[in-house]
């Protein structure tokens, strides 16, 4: 084997992003995704995707992109990476462009860019109310041509079960699961990306997630020694409109356009909406957020929502909903700007949001810890070009990207950053892992034909233990019930006593796992054994989850626990010794909690510690304030 | 919100090469289920109406929102999305089938390589040089341009136009309409223009745009209101045109 | 490179679509209008429009190539295609699905007329004289038998959607309609002129009843 080659674990965005990368530099790519990669999460994603290009005469900045994407993550994000990621953003858009992403334009034929939650300009890129499709097949499109011409090969319905690491501890390949056949095979790599996505399902079926972002590939990766970084951080979407199977996502573009949320002032009103004045509405984010209204940050808004419903009890009918009203404004407008949301709202709940207000709710969206990743800080502040270390995940060897990575979104992700995230660090680590493979001195030994032996063996051992098992449980109620564990433990808003109830249920759902009795099931195509081993890997990551947020006594970002909360007194600005006096509880607060969270695996449980935050580019001396 | 029984037969099919067979559930659910939410409720309890214990049905979904295109079967005899298949608006009882035309895997689960395969074959994609920022502007699209285009972008593969194309399928090599209307997207791109002419001659060939006859039925079933017989007609242009080139043309 | 030209299969596809406008449809417009002078009279038709054709140069070569290779070029190529349809027509209760079956098996229908037809007519004439000599008689014995009636309005009214159908379809093949809208027009219109070539048809036919 003269040819070093790689293995890419995943078909979003990150992964795609990372196989032509590397394939361009002359190295074959072995792609395994677990259905067509073109079917993979990233096509949900609706709203946009951020880069700077100033195009709307309101002198937007890449400095203000990297200062919006660092204080909306409440400084928890490394500032090289985001810093590279910003001034790298325009690039991207160009090159998707090439690609053929139809990309939404103006009367002039330009780019044209709207606007999203958490900022004031016009930064966000979009195609049509369907963006990320639209990268996706940009970039899957790429790939099949690699494929057509060899450089690409591709395993779809395959799935990665665990790594396969050498005696030093290096990477060197992976075993995964054929998941018609349920054959268990090793495939070997002189590198490995993981680009497996988010872990939405965790809060299932509270979350706007695909079936598939179960986070199981990043809890193997995980459960063999990598760390895993700011898992706690969950964001939860605003507004997401609540189904038995799944709660759709109604894209924060809906507010960015000019919608309003509200609820009736008074409790339990069930007059139909577009009867009740205006005097009577209480349009609860404009009050509460006079400057950013209703494009407020995701997390504020999902909290306000909280507040709104279950201390105020204002909600719809005294029950979990809120109003997102489009229907003051003008229909065509609206049509055009949001056509294909407003067809996912018509087609799933059967209401037309140009003439009824949409009901809607938070729901968990955006995981933004995921597994640790280096970088390399370059003499400018950003990261540095081509260094092996960008995207390497501690196990050397094996590297990471999109949104099973925890960079760039700190405690809180800013809207369409993530799509910006998931391209670029799929570029990045497919940069790495290039000159990772460059940097080879001759050949290495070859990975002990017994450890490999060893690892199918232990896999097939572990769909053995399933197909044998007895008992009465069934994995798809087990994971119901983790679902709801999490969003009413580890939500929205969480606290101490909670939290620790949940790591023993956590406990108590892995042992029922042990009890699936599938019978005599035919093998063949079995989902029900591949789900069943993602569930026991789910529980493990919500346990690093649980465990990270109830070490975190603090209100960051996303994560928000009252009894912790700092509060800005109310009236004060700047200047105000209140208000000063606010400021250095807040940079007290900093010094003890603006850390990295890191969980390595033990048999145990996450055994947690912290890491310092780069932050040397902007120092958080301001804290957020969205008044 | 009332429960009511909903009554469902599945074809069920345990491997590729073995024969079919109907099996038939009664389950409670909400007005509001759609057909994947109810298989999903199935798979806890998978009992048939004679009280026989089985597999849980296989099938296909991700994004539960008809982007991805992963779950579409036969609806009552109908190919489309089931993530977006109300069961208020179906009769019952539901009947699902896998989608026709393509090789069932398992139950409901099929096999779409051969999209896959036809998109390969027309080269759809534009040839960039490789995904480094070249520093140029994005050529200028005009609104109108882009409003045209955009509808083909959003193909999402699902295969509903092909199951219900009566040209395609096992018996023949045509190509099927989606990846024909992608053909007509990469060849109105500022630079996929530039291999019009290698994509009109993919197109040209066994299995290509002349074996269409014009049934039509995959606009209508498109879930995606992908205007496919457009796609055709602009595709039978630019070939005519291509031939004469071809005949006449300096080569 | 595989260019169009290397590989038939597009060009013959455009060919049989070609023959079936020209000269085949053409043909078909022509011979119902001479035949819809059956109206004039037996003088007429046998003199005027019969004799008048047969006083054509060459017109064994016309008929040759003019009219049956390329006729049967397009009928056994339309057999080829017609092997690829799987029509459920149950299932897609589409008109355009129904129109598609139909210009299939129009076309075999047609063939089985035309073989019964120039059997009883063209062919026949080579070794029955009379029958060329007095064809107006000759159609007048014929469709005067109400089954053989029946067949050939059948046959006409099949040859006449066909043609008008086949034009729609033609025009997006070749991409003149593109737009829903246009098809939807030019259908319009292939509807009007179906309609007309089908009363000059059966006037024709009504011409022999006297
Ligand atoms: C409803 C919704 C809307 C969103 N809207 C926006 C937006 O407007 N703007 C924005 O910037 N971001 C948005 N996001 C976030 C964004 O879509 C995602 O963060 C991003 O697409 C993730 O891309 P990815 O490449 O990391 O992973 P994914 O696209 O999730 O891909 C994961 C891949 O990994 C594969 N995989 C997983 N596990 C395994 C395994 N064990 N073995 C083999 N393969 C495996 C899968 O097959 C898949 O190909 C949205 C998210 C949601 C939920
Ligand atoms: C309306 C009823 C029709 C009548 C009365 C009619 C009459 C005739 C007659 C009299 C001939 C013999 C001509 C000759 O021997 O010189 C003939 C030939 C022929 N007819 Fe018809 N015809 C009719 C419909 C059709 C139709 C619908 C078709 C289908 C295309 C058709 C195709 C032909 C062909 C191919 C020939 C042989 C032509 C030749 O080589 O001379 N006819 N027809
Ligand atoms: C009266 C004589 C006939 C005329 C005027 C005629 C005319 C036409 C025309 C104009 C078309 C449209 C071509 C296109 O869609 O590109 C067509 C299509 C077709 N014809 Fe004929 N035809 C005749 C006889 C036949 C016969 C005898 C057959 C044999 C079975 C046949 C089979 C077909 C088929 C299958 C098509 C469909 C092509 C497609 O839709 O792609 N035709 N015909
Ligand atoms: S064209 Fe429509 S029906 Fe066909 S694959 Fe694409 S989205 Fe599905
Ligand atoms: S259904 Fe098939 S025949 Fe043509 S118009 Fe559509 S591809
Ligand atoms: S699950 Fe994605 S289209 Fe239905």
């Amino acid at each position: 084997m003269s040819q070093p080659s790689v293995i890419v674990v995943g078909g979003g965005l990150g992964g795609l992003w990372a196989t032509v990368r590397i394939a361009d530099a002359g190295f074959t790519v072995t792609l395994l995704s677990l259905f067509e990669v073109k079917r993979s999460h990233s096509v949900c994603a609706q709203g946009g995707v951020n880069a700077v290009l100033d195009t709307k005469g309101q002198h937007d900045s890449v400095r203000q992109h990297i200062i919006d994407t660092i204080k909306g993550g409440e400084y928890l994000a490394n500032q090289p990476p985001v810093k590279s990621m910003c001034e790298d953003a325009p690039g991207l858009i160009r090159t998707f462009e090439r690609m053929g992403v139809t990309f939404s334009r103006t009367p002039e034929g330009l780019l044209d860019q709207r606007l999203f939650g958490g900022v004031k300009n016009k930064r966000t890129c979009f195609a049509g109310a369907s963006t990320g499709q639209q990268l996706l097949y940009g970039v899957d499109q790429q790939v099949r041509r690699l494929e057509s011409e060899g450089r690409v090969i591709k395993h779809e319905w395959w799935e990665f079960l665990s790594l396969l690491r050498d005696e030093a501890g290096v990477c060197r390949g992976i075993v995964a699961m054929d998941l018609r056949s349920l054959e268990v095979r090793a495939f070997m790599a002189d590198a490995v990306v993981m680009a497996t996505g988010g872990m939405g399902q965790l809060y299932a079926p509270k979350t706007t997630t695909s079936t598939n972002s179960t986070g199981a590939a990043a809890s193997r990766c995980y459960q063999q020694g990598a760390w895993l970084a700011n898992a706690e951080f969950f964001q939860f979407h605003p507004t997401a409109m609540i189904g038995h199977d799944k709660t759709r996502l109604m894209s924060e573009a809906a507010r960015g356009e000019g919608g309003r949320i509200w609820v009736p002032r008074t409790p339990g009103d069930r007059r139909p909406p577009r009867t009740i004045p205006e005097v009577e509405r209480f349009y609860f984010l404009e009050e509460f957020f006079p400057t950013y209204g209703n494009t407020v940050a995701r997390d504020e808004a999902a909290r306000a929502i909280w507040t709104v419903t279950q201390e105020m009890g204002l909600g719809l009918g005294g029950g979990d909903r809120v109003y997102l009203d489009l229907t003051h404004l003008d229909q065509a407008f609206i049509s055009t700007r949001l056509g294909a949301i407003l067809e996912i709202y018509r087609k799933f709940a059967g209401v037309d949001p140009v003439t009824e207000p949409m009901e809607i709710f938070p729901a968990a969206h955006y995981g933004m810890g995921g597994l640790w990743v280096d970088f390399e800080r370059a003499a400018d502040g950003g990261i540095a070009n081509g260094s092996v270390r960008n995207h390497a995940t501690n196990i050397p060897g094996l590297y990471a990207c999109g949104e099973c990575d925890y960079a760039y979104h700190g405690a809180n992700r800013l809207g369409a950053n993530s799509l910006l995230s998931a391209s670029y660090s799929g570029r990045v680590a497919g940069e790495s892992v290039v000159s990772y493979l460059k940097g080879f001195a001759g050949t290495r030994p070859g990975v002990r034909e017994d450890l490999i032996a060893d690892e199918v063996a232990r896999q097939q051992g572990l769909n053995r233990a399933i197909q044998e098992g007895q008992g009465s449980e069934c994995p798809y109620r087990i994971h119901q019930d983790l679902g709801a564990l999490m969003t009413a433990k580890v939500g929205v808003v969480r606290a101490n006593p909670q939290l620790e109830s949940a790591l023993s249920e956590l406990r108590q759902l892995a042992e029922r796992l042990d009890r699936v009795d599938f019978g005599a099931a035919n093998p063949w195509a079995h989902q029900g054994l591949v789900f069943a081993r993602q569930l026991r890997d789910m529980i493990t990551l919500a346990k690093v989850v649980a465990q990270g947020a109830l070490a975190r006594d603090e209100c960051r970002g996303a994560h928000y626990k009252p009894a912790f909360a700092l509060p800005i007194p109310a009236g004060t600005f700047p200047g105000d010794p209140a208000f000063e006096a606010y400021r250095a509880r807040w940079q007290e607060n900093n010094h003890q909690w603006l850390k990295t969270t890191i969980a390595e695996h033990h048999d145990d449980g996450p055994r947690i510690h912290y890491q310092e935050v780069d932050l040397s580019l902007f120092p958080p001396t301001d804290p957020r304030d969205y008044r | 919100m009332t429960e009511q029984s909903i009554h469902l037969r599945v074809r069920r099919q345990d491997r590729p090469d073995s024969p079919s067979y109907w099996q038939e559930f009664k389950l409670p659910g909400h007005p509001d289920h759609n057909v994947v939410s109810l298989l999903m409720a199935l798979r806890e309890h998978p009992v048939t109406t004679t009280g026989e214990r089985v597999d849980p049905v296989v099938w296909d979904h991700n994004c539960m929102e008809e982007v991805c295109g992963s779950c579409a079967m036969l609806i009552n005899g109908v190919p489309r999305p089931s993530c977006s298949a109300l069961v208020a608006s179906l009769t019952q009882p539901i009947r699902l089938e896998p989608l026709p035309k393509f090789p069932v895997v398992r139950d409901l689960l099929v096999d779409r390589t051969r999209i896959d395969e036809g998109l390969k074959q027309v080269k759809a994609w534009v040839r960039i040089d490789g995904l480094w920022d070249i520093h140029e502007g994005a050529p200028r699209i005009g609104p109108n341009e882009w409003a045209a285009n955009y509808l083909y972008s959003r193909c999402m593969s699902c295969g509903c136009c092909m199951a219900a194309c009566p040209q395609f399928g096992p018996h023949s090599d045509f190509l099927g309409p989606a990846p024909l209307a992608q053909v007509r997207l990469m060849n109105a791109h500022p630079t996929g223009r530039y291999d019009a002419r290698e994509r009109l001659h993919a197109i040209m060939g066994d299995g290509g745009l002349s074996d269409c006859g014009q049934a039509q039925n995959c606009v209508r079933v498109c879930p995606k209101e992908i205007p496919l017989t457009t796609a055709i007609g602009e595709l039978g242009r630019q070939t005519t045109v291509q031939m004469f080139k071809d005949l006449f043309g300096p080569s | 490179m595989s260019t169009s030209i290397d590989n038939p299969h597009f060009l013959l596809r455009r060919v049989h679509s070609l023959l079936g406008l020209i000269p085949v449809g053409a043909f078909l417009i022509f011979h119902l209008w001479e035949n819809s002078q059956s109206r004039l009279g037996a003088e007429h038709y046998n003199e005027q429009v019969v004799a008048a054709l047969k006083g054509m140069n060459y017109l064994p070569l016309l008929e040759i190539f003019v009219i049956a290779l390329p006729l049967l070029f397009h009928a056994g190529y339309g057999l080829v295609i017609s092997a690829q349809m799987r029509s459920e027509l149950l299932r897609y209760r589409y008109p355009r699905n129904h129109l598609y079956w139909m210009q299939r098996i129009s076309g075999i229908g047609i063939l089985f007329f035309l073989l019964l037809h120039v059997g009883m007519t063209r062919i026949q004439g080579f070794w029955d004289p009379a029958v060329a000599e007095d064809l107006y008689t000759h159609m007048q014995a014929l469709l005067s038998q109400p089954w053989l009636l029946g067949v050939y309005v059948v046959g006409l009214l099949l040859s006449v959607f066909h043609f008008a159908n086949g034009l729609s379809s033609m025009a997006i093949a070749w991409g003149v309609t593109t737009s829903v809208r246009a098809q939807r027009l030019f259908g319009g219109f292939c509807v009007l002129f179906g309609l007309l070539l089908a009363a000059l048809g059966l006037h024709g036919l009504m011409g022999f009843l006297r």
